[in-house]
């Protein structure tokens, strides 16, 4: 029989033993002075923990906070809602820039310069026109094609959202999934999908938290922040902007 | 139902415990609704990969973790979250003897790696089971449960328990 370690007893404070193993610890604690201790020390912990954390629930909710979660029609200018005498957008910009630009900036730096890496190796989905850089090939396609909310498991471009951007374009995510696997960010132009944003990334494997949370890349995901204004697309709007031919 | 229509009323639902999630990431209460704040945004700008089969709770949380580590990221990784002596904005109870054990504990949270302390809040604080913890923090379970005891042992080490 294994020796009841400091992880089997943390397993047994959080219930998360079996009926056996639980009888076990059970046991070995109305023998075990010592170890009826530690298991007190674990749950005054936790104690401490819960007493410090849990007032938050019953705090008021910051008006900067609610005002981000009022229904579209209520909030015609969501950022301008006084606060405490701020104004409350200044206190986003604050909160943005704390929060977003520095890694942002690093992360999109870094994409740059692994996106020019492969650059060379992969002509035809990438064209550069007046150092500028245009999808190509199979990716213009995907782009012009496909929808979102018709997604084929095994084609080779997987769009992710799509949106108009702060300068009027519609912009669309994208991941190429033959290797090297990549994701980008194209913005339709007159000359062609534009991609401002194109760098390595990794397959999410299906799990639900991959695909929901962190199926972008942060470098991408910055990129569409920084040009996101507004919502991104539905399945209707998105259909309805290819008919336009995403202008 | 739209769904981020859907998204934002559950976001409205969650956010009492999304508050007390960013409070035991980032300590103090500003940074914490900074980060909340972050999160929000980044919740509505997303809310179309959102499922209604995926657990919002979850998805919310991964974000806000996602979106902490951004900023610890930014911030350099030498640098604590919040220096010991702000602490007193986590302090909710008036007591001094309360507070006084509080401040201990906002300083032994800030001593704790990243990797840990995101245990901490998210199994002790917001109560998520290890499989849970670990599917949204992309790591074996083993990983989160020899997280946890090792911040655990930190925190008493610290904190001088002798209950």
């Amino acid at each position: 029989m294994t020796p009841i370690d400091d992880e089997i007893l943390q397993a047994y404070v959080d219930g998360a033993l079996d009926a056996a193993d639980t009888a076990r610890v059970d046991a070995a604690l109305a023998q075990d002075d010592a170890l009826a201790c530690r298991v007190r020390q674990l749950r005054a912990l936790d104690a401490q923990l819960r007493a410090a954390f849990d007032p938050v629930l019953d705090e008021p909710i910051p008006g900067r906070l609610s005002a981000l979660l009022q229904p579209t029609a209520a909030r015609a200018t969501p950022f301008t809602v006084l606060e405490g005498g701020r104004d409350a957008g200044a206190v986003r910009r604050r909160a943005t820039r704390r929060w977003l630009v520095p890694g942002a900036a690093l992360a999109a730096s870094v994409a740059l310069l692994a996106a020019g890496l492969w650059w060379q190796a992969d002509s035809s989905w990438v064209r550069t026109q007046d150092g500028r850089q245009f999808a190509a090939g199979a990716l213009t396609r995907a782009l012009d094609n496909q929808l979102a909310s018709e997604p084929d498991a095994y084609a080779s471009v997987a769009i992710g959202l799509s949106f108009r951007s702060k300068d009027g374009q519609v912009c669309r995510s994208f991941t190429v999934r033959t290797p090297p696997v990549r994701a980008g960010l194209a913005c339709h132009t007159t000359a062609g999908w534009e991609l401002p944003m194109l760098g390595p990334a990794v397959l999410s494997e299906g799990g639900e938290l991959r695909q929901a949370a962190s199926d972008l890349p942060p470098a991408v995901q910055a990129a569409i922040d920084a040009r996101l204004s507004g919502e991104v697309f539905d399945a209707q709007q998105e259909r309805a902007a290819r008919a336009e031919g995403w202008r | 139902m739209h769904s981020s229509d859907a998204v934002r009323e559950g976001l409205i639902e969650l956010l009492p415990r999304l508050r007390r999630l960013a409070r035991a990431l980032a300590g103090q209460a500003a940074d914490a609704d900074d980060l909340v704040q972050v999160v929000l945004e980044r919740a509505l700008a997303r809310s179309v990969q959102w499922r209604p089969d995926a657990a919002l709770d979850k998805w919310v949380f991964a974000i806000a973790r996602n979106a902490w580590r951004d900023e610890l990221r930014a911030r350099g990784r030498e640098q604590h979250l919040f220096a010991p002596e702000e602490a007193g904005d986590t302090v909710a109870d008036g007591s001094e003897a309360r507070h006084a054990q509080q401040m201990e504990l906002a300083q032994a949270l800030a001593t704790l790696p990243p990797d840990h302390r995101e245990v901490v809040a998210l199994v002790l604080v917001e109560g998520l089971s290890y499989d849970e913890a670990a599917v949204l923090l992309e790591v074996p379970v083993g990983t989160v449960t020899s997280r946890l005891a090792r911040a655990r042992a930190t925190l008493q080490a610290h904190l001088g328990n002798d209950a």
